[in-house]
């Protein structure tokens, strides 16, 4: 039996995720000022999805794209498409400034959870 | 080091907004100096500074040019240089002033206080959201360390 539940991987993941999302906008952020800049996004959630990980189909040959995004790792992506600046550069500093604080309070709470969770493993261990 | 990338990030950008400021700040200092440079044994009016940006990459290989396609490998942000705009100096007409043509023309820096100001401006606004996302990176940080000690 394992000793960490499933509960802390999963939390484990989305505080990567959280800390790629804010390098991400850190990122994007220092860069508001850079001619031809393309704003990246971090990708992170499909880690999050236990269920699609467990999505049950065949590849029935080899050149097929993989039915679960599981394996795939957090990644981040370029939206070439959309520019908010005459230099070509597409950071849009008040959707970045949003999720910079949604992100805050995301990681706030997993960290809170995961404290949680290592309290609950402290009390059953009778340690206080 | 990873745990601090975010940071490094930010500070770069710190540095260059700054930096930025500080050539607003010379060329409004210069907006009215008729002696620059000297070329040729003439002088040369003060020309109007601008600092150019770059994202800095990690390692600026083929291999990072293909990965940058798709996943993300900037790590904030890099002054490129300090370029000198080229635009023609403002002339002027004032027969007394000491650097005055035969025609009592002098040529003055082609600095546009108003464009300085803009950029003074934008220099500040990104100063100020740049130190934004420091201190959440710093709460963020701080927050992971509680992890474990209630």
């Amino acid at each position: 039996m394992a000793l960490f539940s499933s509960t802390i991987d999963q939390l484990h993941n989305g505080l990567d995720g959280a800390e790629l999302r804010q390098n991400t906008t850190a990122n994007n952020i220092a860069n508001a000022d850079t001619p031809n800049y393309k704003a990246k996004k971090a990708n992170f959630e499909h880690m999050l999805d236990d269920a699609r990980r467990q999505f049950d189909a065949q590849k029935t040959d080899g050149r097929h794209v993989d039915f679960s995004e599981g394996d795939r790792e957090a990644y981040t992506s370029v939206d070439r498409s959309r520019s908010y600046n005459h230099n070509g550069n597409s950071v849009d500093m008040d959707k970045e400034m949003a999720e910079m604080a949604n992100n805050q309070i995301y990681q706030s709470a997993l960290v809170d959870r995961m404290d949680g969770q290592f309290g609950n493993l402290k009390t059953a261990l009778g340690g206080q | 080091m990873a745990l601090f990338d975010g940071m490094n990030a930010t500070a770069s950008a710190l540095t260059a907004q700054r930096l930025r400021m500080d050539t607003a700040s010379g060329n409004m200092a210069n907006a009215s100096a008729t002696r620059g440079d000297m070329v040729d044994g003439e002088w040369e009016p003060y020309r109007r500074k601008m600092v150019t940006m770059a994202p800095q990459e990690n390692q600026p290989s083929f291999a990072s040019h293909l990965e940058n396609a798709e996943r993300e490998n900037t790590e904030g942000v890099q002054v490129t240089g300090i370029v000198e705009d080229q635009t023609p100096f403002q002339t002027m007409h004032q027969p007394g002033h000491p650097d005055a043509d035969e025609d009592g023309n002098v040529q003055l820096p082609n600095v546009d206080p108003l464009k300085e100001m803009v950029d003074v401006m934008g220099a500040t606004r990104s100063y100020e959201a740049n130190v934004t996302v420091f201190d959440a990176h710093k709460a963020m940080k701080m927050n992971a360390m509680e992890i474990g000690r209630g």
